[in-house]
């Protein structure tokens, strides 16, 4: 009974069959072989498997992949462009926003969410966009850093807005 | 080695992580993300029940299943002679489960779907049988069994991280059969001591067992090859210890086994050895590969939980201040496999503080629980929350300012621990005087708040460990390592490589090795790594180095005394132009006719001195006095490290720790209900902190060196989860003059001891 859907990923367009029980969140790491996208729980508590869907942040384990039929994602490994780290994941990097960095892709998604929508948010702000992503190595602080330094060099730098 | 940091080039730099690139990228690979060809999925059938009889599994249903490969179930994988009694080897249960989610039948499909659709549809039939939660029940002599003395466990993992502890020996045997470890301390006369003292405190303290809740759970992929052997790629802190357990329980050689640690989603003592065996006994008999990931709610359920603890504590001091005895009676409820830290945690107990007279007994019970595990220092934090709230009331009955009483107190280089060894130097009293003079202790009544302040320690891991190096002919080098990168330690290693060899840091690569190609090292725990990894390194670099040098000298026809090397090129000093790049060197040791041996550095260590680490954290907080919920406004985290090789990653490891010590002080615990059933078995009801929880953590270094460590450096990882239940506790009775004795604080908690005088 496998259904055949069509998603946009990474600017890609990617066709496959699915069954119909088959998540979003197995789909992307089996189906289309991008692992950076992690599984940590099975009840969407840990955002791990954060992605961004049609412009926003979703928890890719509380999707069917036939829902996202038609759908524009960007994964992890399409935050980079040209070989160009994105200032978030320069971020991240700079700041010591990951140790074990098995968070770290689904945070980088909820970052790259908030500052879309904002572009200078305050601490506050920060924590209640990244509140569903849990991090159990770094207190969060360094990746509240992180998100401030992105934010900085993304005002600064030209509009190359993606 | 005592210069300082300015004069190094790498080490005491915040350096970026050497994989952070593949971590922000999605490149870095996790055991789930390895696929081979043919692989099978495993999925668990788990227990319904603490503690039955198994009656018969059908496997029918489960088998019509598309995609479903094979059941396999306890009879299978332990076919004759008695259960096994640790959970290393006990890969399934076979005659009777003995906590709840124990692993009853393993379901192998063509993929994690089918695999699961299986498992779903195993007929288990079970007769229940009476359990056991509680510790203290299950010391009786008439409490339900979990199993006889006759075939007492061997030590599960939980008291792996510091094997510090001789103190007097105790028969168990006579003991009942619940109880598989006892632990005595005594020093002086303790009843003569309490006559001594003008004020006593006495309470019981009882901790809840905890999740170290790594974001990644356990898995294994274990592929044999057409002569038996097997690679097992697997979620572990140390691959050694997980090839020579899987091996042992296999019955085949050890040199059969590859075992390739990859990286680890988080640990914090948590991972050491879990499905590798079955995962292999699998693989072997179907002779194909197979990969068992945990579901969160199996991790939750039996991915060995750090224990709780019901410690009774007796501390009496005189008016000057002066503590005069310390008793206390600890038991640690062990799960169903034997192993706790109730030795470190009566090392801690009795040891923060000189006292003439101390007797500690601790014991370690068995219950219908998960094996328990180790958990960031564990037993310590256990402890400390006990002996820190005692020792902070016992100063206020004095109407002594509770960081003076510590001080006056306090253990220092020289006095005893519990086992008569003497404390090599340690920051503990350092710590104390810098949270003395810290303005959020120091002002507290000016700025009215409710502070808390409490102190913890670890002894320090040791184990021997080697490293080596090679160079390449483009003058990069290689690094490799038998331990597993946890919180950056690969990071550390690159930089003392090339601080000590000289090398530009972007220039060396670091390795950890599978089983088959790694220098030894042992658990990536313990806080031990950068402590003794990292003079095998620093011997490694220099060996290294000397053989550049040897071949320099050789060539520029100089003195290696008259050499250096300085950005990759190796020169006679004060003769820029007689020089030669360490990329030539190595070329000339790796050519076909050369006459020079590879560059090929060694170093080997086998620290024996351990560097205690102490942290001291300040809380203030305020309290709702409806509803017990308790806030933290204020946070300070105090930790002498040694020397700090890398500050931010210093940074955030303290930060860290300290998050995790106010979730177990605040927050998490596993509730098991009274017939042993995990409530808290999904993460919608096991809390692990969420950004908006934690708040922001000060943190205030110190750097005390430590004799042995590489530049100085201690052990970082486990101090900073130590005081902090403590110090929350002690600003709770500050805020509302009320002691709440178990933790976590939950407001329901706080809430009882506001309004029924008991928490
Ligand atoms: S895997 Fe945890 S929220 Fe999706
Ligand atoms: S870095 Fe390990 S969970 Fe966030």
């Amino acid at each position: 009974m496998a259904h055949k859907v069509s998603m946009t990923v990474n600017g890609v367009t990617r066709e496959s069959e699915v069954e119909p029980r088959t998540l979003l969140v197995h789909h992307i790491r089996e189906g289309l072989g991008l692992t950076g996208t992690h599984i940590g729980c099975d009840t969407s508590q840990c955002g791990a498997c954060t992605i961004i869907m049609n412009g926003k942040a979703v928890k890719s384990c509380t999707v069917l992949a036939v829902q996202a039929d038609g759908a524009d994602i960007m994964t992890i490994e399409g935050l980079a462009k040209d070989g160009q780290l994105h200032p978030i994941q320069e971020g991240f990097w700079e700041e010591h926003g990951l140790q074990c960095g098995f968070c770290t892709p689904g945070m980088i998604m909820s970052a790259y969410d908030l500052l879309q929508r904002n572009a200078s948010p305050s601490e506050a702000e920060i924590r209640h966009a990244i509140d569903g992503n849990l991090c159990r190595c770094t207190g969060y602080q360094h990746i509240v850093k992180s998100i401030q330094w992105a934010a900085n060099k993304m005002a600064s730098a030209p509009a190359g807005d993606d | 080695m005592s210069a300082k940091v300015d004069e190094f080039t790498v080490v005491g730099k915040a350096v970026k992580r050497i994989e952070g690139d593949r971590k922000v990228t999605g490149a870095m690979r996790y055991v789930d993300d390895l696929s081979l060809p043919g692989m099978l999925s495993g999925r668990l059938v788990t227990s319904i029940y603490a503690h039955a009889e198994i009656v018969s599994i059908d496997a029918s249903a489960a088998l019509q299943v598309p995609g479903v490969i094979a059941v396999y179930t306890g009879k299978d994988v332990h076919p004759s002679g008695p259960e096994p009694d640790n959970r290393t080897g006990h890969m399934l249960a076979r005659d009777k489960v003995i906590y709840y989610g124990q692993a009853v039948a393993v379901v192998l499909g063509v993929n994690e779907a089918a695999a699961a659709e299986g498992a779903a549809l195993v007929e288990v039939e079970y007769r229940q049988l009476p359990a056991v939660v509680d510790p203290l029940e299950a010391m009786k002599p008439d409490a339900p069994v979990i199993r006889k003395k006759a075939n007492a466990g061997v030590w599960a993992d939980g008291a792996d991280h510091g094997a510090v502890v001789a103190g007097d020996d105790i028969d168990i045997s006579r003991l009942p059969d619940n109880i598989t470890n006892a632990v005595r301390f005594t020093r002086g006369d303790i009843e003569a001591g309490f006559a001594e003292a003008d004020a006593i405190v006495e309470r019981t303290y009882t901790t809840h067992w905890v999740h170290q809740s790594y974001i990644e759970t356990h898995g294994s992929l274990a592929a044999p090859d057409a002569l038996g052997n097997l690679t097992i790629y697997t979620t572990t802190q140390g691959q050694f210890g997980a090839r020579n357990g899987t091996a042992g329980v296999l019955g085949i050689p050890q040199n059969k086994i590859k075992l390739v640690g990859m990286e680890v989603g988080g640990g914090f003592g948590g991972k050491g050895i879990m499905l590798e065996p079955l995962a292999g006994w699998c693989a072997l008999r179907h002779n194909a590969p197979v990969k068992i990931i945990m579901t969160r709610s199996e991790e939750l359920s039996m991915g060995n939980p750090a224990p709780g603890s019901v410690i009774d504590i007796k501390i009496g001091a005189k008016a000057d201040g002066t503590i005069t005895a310390i008793q206390s009676r600890m038991v640690f409820d062990s799960g169903c496999y034997p192993g706790t830290p109730v030795g470190i945690a009566a090392m801690m107990a009795g040891g923060y503080y000189k006292t003439p007279n101390l007797s500690l007994l601790g014991y370690e019970v068995l219950t219908n629980k998960p094996g328990n595990g180790a958990y960031r220092a564990p037993g310590a934090p256990q402890a400390t929350f006990a002996i820190e709230q005692a020792v902070d009331e016992l100063a206020g009955k004095l109407g002594i300012d509770p960081v003076a009483f510590r001080l006056h107190n306090c253990s220092v280089e020289g006095d005893p621990q519990p086992t008569g060894a003497p404390w090599p130097r340690i920051g503990l009293k350092e710590i104390l005087e810098t949270i003395k003079e810290h303005p959020l202790w120091k002002n507290r009544h000016e700025h009215g708040k409710a502070v808390g302040v409490a102190i913890g320690g670890w002894p320090g891991g040791v184990e021997p460990c080697a490293a080596n190096i090679r160079v390449n002919t483009d003058g990069s080098m290689l690094l490799t390592l038998g331990s597993t990168d946890i919180t950056g330690t690969n990071t550390v290693m690159a930089m003392i490589a090339a601080e000590v060899f000289g090398m530009p840091l972007e220039k060396v690569k670091v390795q950890t090795g599978d089983t088959d190609t790694a220098p030894y090292a042992g658990f990536s725990g313990g806080s031990k790594v950068t402590y003794t990894v990292g003079p095998a390194v620093q011997r490694a670099a220099e060996d290294a180095r000397q053989q550049v040098m040897a071949i320099a000298a050789s060539e520029l026809e100089a003195s290696p005394d008259d050499l250096e090397i300085v950005d990759g090129v190796c020169r006679v000093k004060g003769a820029p132009d007689r020089e030669i790049s360490i990329a030539a060197i190595a070329q000339k040791s790796m050519t076909f006719g050369g006459k020079y041996e590879p560059v090929y550095g060694i170093g080997k260590s086998a620290v024996t001195d351990r560097a205690p680490g102490f942290s001291g954290q300040i809380a203030a907080v305020s309290v709702d006095e409806d509803t017990g919920q308790v806030k933290i406004e204020q946070y300070v985290t105090v930790q002498d490290v040694g020397r700090q090789l890398n500050p931010a990653m210093v940074e955030g490891q303290v930060i860290g720790g300290t998050a995790q010590a106010i979730g177990w002080g605040l927050w998490e615990s596993m509730h098991y209900a009274d017939d042993g059933q995990l409530i808290t078995s999904t993460l919608m009801d096991y809390n692990v902190p969420k950004s908006e929880q934690i708040p922001p953590i000060e943190t205030v270094i110190l750097e005390i060196p430590a004799p042995a460590g590489p530049f100085g450096a201690k052990g970082i990882g486990e101090p900073p989860i130590i005081p902090g239940a403590a110090a929350i506790a002690n600003a709770v009775a500050a805020a509302t003059g009320k002691r709440v004795t178990a933790m976590p604080l939950t407001a329901e908690r706080v809430s009882n001891a506001l309004h029924n005088g008991q928490g």
